[in-house]
C-alpha cells in the first residue's frame, strides 16, 4: 500500500510536468511511461536529478508488426529501490534518436549495442557505428524481428557433404 | 613518447572468461585501452526468442557461465510478475539457499581468484577446492553441479532431498572454520597489501558515471546498496544480514568486502534453514494442458536481483505468445567491462591490468551474451 501510493505520487507529479502518454506498472516497485521521441531527454534530466542517478539499461524493442522500434530505457533510484522504464518509440524505417550521454555517460556502451543489434542511429554518439560483439558484421541488424538466420547463415557459409566413414570388420577404414 | 600495442586476451590466464582488451603502453603504464568483447557473444538474446519459456530454462544458465543461478531466478521472476504466479513460501526459502550458496561458490572463486594475477596460486587452489563442496550440495539438490536448471517460474523443481540440511550445516561450519585461514593467507599477505592496497581506485564519482553496481559501488558510495535490501526479493526481508560498505574503494577493500559477504552468505543460509516451512509444495501448477508450450501474458517488466557483481536484470516482454517476444540481459559487470576498461584502465601499470578486470568483476559471458 505504502509502495502504491509512492508510485501514485511519483506519476502524479511527472504527469503535471510532462505529457506522460501512458503509464504501467509491471511490479510493486516498478513503474513504466511511454513517451514522445522529443521529451525522452527532458524527463531523463529530471528523473536524474531527482534521485534516478543509475541508467540500469538501455535496449531496444522491435514491434515489427507495429513498424516501431521501441528504445526503453530502464532508471534506478538507489534509495526508493523505484526502477522506471521510460519508452518511446521510433520509426522502425529511419530510426534516429538523439544520445543521452550527456545525462547518463554510461549510456555510450549500451548505444552502440543498441546501434549493432538494432541499426538504430545515435546523433552524438560518434562511435555508435563502430562494431562491438559482432566483428565483420556485414548484413542486416541481427535482433531485428525479421532477420532471418536461416538464409544469413546459407550465404555466408558455404554448403558442405558430409561423408561418414565406416570402420570395417577387418579393422581399418573402407 | 612511444607506444606499443599490446593484447591483453582474448586467451589470457590473467583474464576473465574470453575477453581481450587492446593496450597501448608506454613503457609500462598503459596510455589508452579498448576493450574488445565479442568471442563469447552466442546470440542469446536472439536465441531466447526462438525457444518456448520452459525451453529457455536449459538455456539461460549459460548467459552468466561462473553464476548461473541468477540467470534461473531472474527469468523465473520475471514469467511470475507477468503471469501472476505466486510461489509457496517453502520454494522462496529454497531458492534463496540456492542463490547464497551460488554467491558463496563465486566470491570463493572471485576471492582466491585474485591470487592468479598476483602470483598466490595457494589461494586458488584452496578456493576451487572449497567451491567444490558446494558443487557436491548443488549435484545432490538439483543433479547437476553448475548449470543447475533448479529454479523455475512458479517454484523450484523438486523439494529439497532429505539429510541435505545437515550436509549444508556440516558445510557451513567447514567453511567457517577456513575464513580465519583465507584471511590470514590473501588479506594478510605482504603481496597483496603491496600490489592491491591504494591501487586501482574507484572513485564515487566514477561509479555514477559508470553505473557500476555490487561491491564497487557499496565500497565507494558509503552505502549499502545491494538489491536484497533496496529491493527485496525472495525472503530477504525476514533474515538478518549486514552488507559492508566504505567511503574508500581500493582494490584491497573491494577483496576484503568478498569474505565479508561470504561470511554473511553463510549467516543468511542459516537462518533460512531455521526460518523455513519444513514442508508444503514447493512448486505451484499454473498451467493446464501441455506444460511446454506455456503462453505468458502480454506485457513489459524488470525482474532485478543482486548478484556477486551487482544489479543483474531481464528486461522482459511478452506478447502473448508461447515464446518470449524480447529479454534484454542487463549485465552487471556490462559498465565497468566497457567503457569503464576504455576509460580508467588508462593510468595503470601493465601487471595491475588483470587485477583491475579481477577486483572490478568483470565477468566477459555476461557482457557479451
Amino acid at each position: 500500500m505504502l509502495k502504491m501510493n509512492s508510485m501514485n505520487s511519483i506519476y502524479e507529479n511527472l504527469n503535471s510536468k510532462f505529457n506522460i502518454l501512458s503509464v504501467d506498472y509491471p511490479d510493486d516497485m516498478q513503474m513504466a511511461i511511454d513517451l514522445e521521441e522529443k521529451d525522452i531527454h527532458t524527463v531523463l534530466a529530471y528523473l536524474k536529478s531527482d534521485g534516478y542517478t543509475q541508467l540500469s539499461i538501455l535496449t531496444c524493442v522491435d514491434w515489427l508488426k507495429e513498424g516501431v522500434l521501441q528504445l526503453v530505457y530502464v532508471i534506478f533510484n538507489w534509495d526508493s529501490g523505484i526502477h522506471i522504464l521510460v519508452r518511446t518509440k521510433l520509426d522502425r524505417d529511419k530510426p534516429l534518436f538523439r544520445t543521452v550521454m550527456e545525462i547518463y555517460p554510461g549510456a555510450e556502451f549500451y548505444e552502440r549495442d543498441v546501434h549493432e543489434f538494432f541499426g538504430v542511429e545515435f546523433e552524438g554518439n560518434e562511435r555508435s557505428y563502430k562494431h562491438l560483439f559482432l566483428e565483420l558484421w556485414d548484413a542486416e541488424p541481427p535482433m531485428r524481428k525479421d532477420f532471418d538466420t536461416q538464409a544469413y547463415s546459407d550465404k555466408k557459409y558455404a554448403p558442405r557433404e558430409y561423408k561418414s566413414k565406416f570402420i570395417s570388420e577387418k579393422g581399418g577404414e573402407k | 613518447m612511444k607506444e606499443v600495442k599490446l593484447f591483453l586476451g582474448p586467451q589470457h590466464p590473467g583474464m576473465h572468461g574470453n575477453y581481450s582488451v587492446h593496450m597501448y603502453v608506454d613503457g609500462d603504464i598503459i596510455k589508452k585501452a579498448n576493450p574488445m568483447p565479442g568471442m563469447l557473444h552466442r546470440g542469446f538474446e536472439k536465441l531466447m526468442e526462438r525457444r518456448y519459456w520452459m525451453g529457455n530454462i536449459a538455456l539461460i544458465p549459460r548467459i552468466c557461465v561462473v553464476e548461473p543461478d541468477i540467470n534461473e531466478m531472474v527469468y523465473a521472476m520475471g514469467v511470475e510478475k507477468l503471469a501472476k504466479i505466486e510461489v509457496p513460501e517453502r520454494a522462496h526459502w529454497i531458492r534463496m539457499i540456492i542463490l547464497e550458496l551460488a554467491r558463496l561458490a563465486i566470491h570463493l572463486m572471485s576471492f582466491g581468484g585474485i591470487g592468479g594475477p598476483t602470483g598466490l596460486y595457494t589461494a586458488s587452489y584452496w578456493s576451487v577446492a572449497d567451491r567444490d563442496l558446494i558443487l557436491d550440495i548443488f549435484e545432490k539438490i538439483t543433479g547437476a553441479r553448475v548449470y543447475h536448471m533448479y529454479i523455475v517460474a512458479g517454484g523450484v523443481r523438486k523439494d529439497l532431498p532429505k539429510g541435505i540440511e545437515e550436509e549444508i550445516i556440516k558445510f557451513l561450519d567447514y567453511i567457517e572454520t577456513r575464513f580465519p585461514e583465507y584471511e590470514e593467507l590473501i588479506l594478510k599477505n605482504p603481496i597483496i597489501h603491496a600490489r592491491l592496497k591504494d591501487n586501482i581506485l574507484l572513485p564515487k564519482e566514477v561509479v555514477h558515471e559508470l553505473g557500476v553496481t555490487g561491491i564497487g559501488m557499496r565500497s565507494a558510495f558509503n552505502k549499502a546498496n545491494d538489491i536484497r535490501k533496496v529491493k527485496p526479493y525472495a525472503r530477504y526481508d525476514q533474515v538478518e544480514f549486514d552488507v559492508p560498505f566504505g567511503p574508500y574503494s581500493d582494490a584491497y577493500t573491494r577483496v576484503s568486502y568478498k569474505l565479508i559477504e561470504m561470511k554473511q552468505s553463510v549467516r543468511i543460509i542459516r537462518q533460512s534453514l531455521e526460518k523455513m516451512p519444513k514442508e508444503g509444495p514447493v512448486r505451484v501448477s499454473y498451467s493446464t494442458g501441455n506444460a511446454i508450450r506455456w503462453t505468458v501474458p502480454s506485457g513489459m517488466v524488470y525482474p532485478v536481483i543482486e548478484s556477486s557483481r551487482g544489479e543483474y536484470g531481464y528486461l522482459m516482454v511478452s506478447d502473448g505468445s508461447d515464446k518470449p517476444y524480447r529479454i534484454a540481459v542487463r549485465g552487471a559487470s556490462y559498465p565497468q567491462g566497457l567503457l569503464g576498461v576504455e576509460k580508467y584502465l588508462p593510468g595503470h601499470r601493465i601487471d595491475d591490468a588483470s587485477i583491475w578486470m579481477a577486483t572490478m568483476d568483470v565477468c566477459a559471458p555476461e557482457i557479451d551474451r
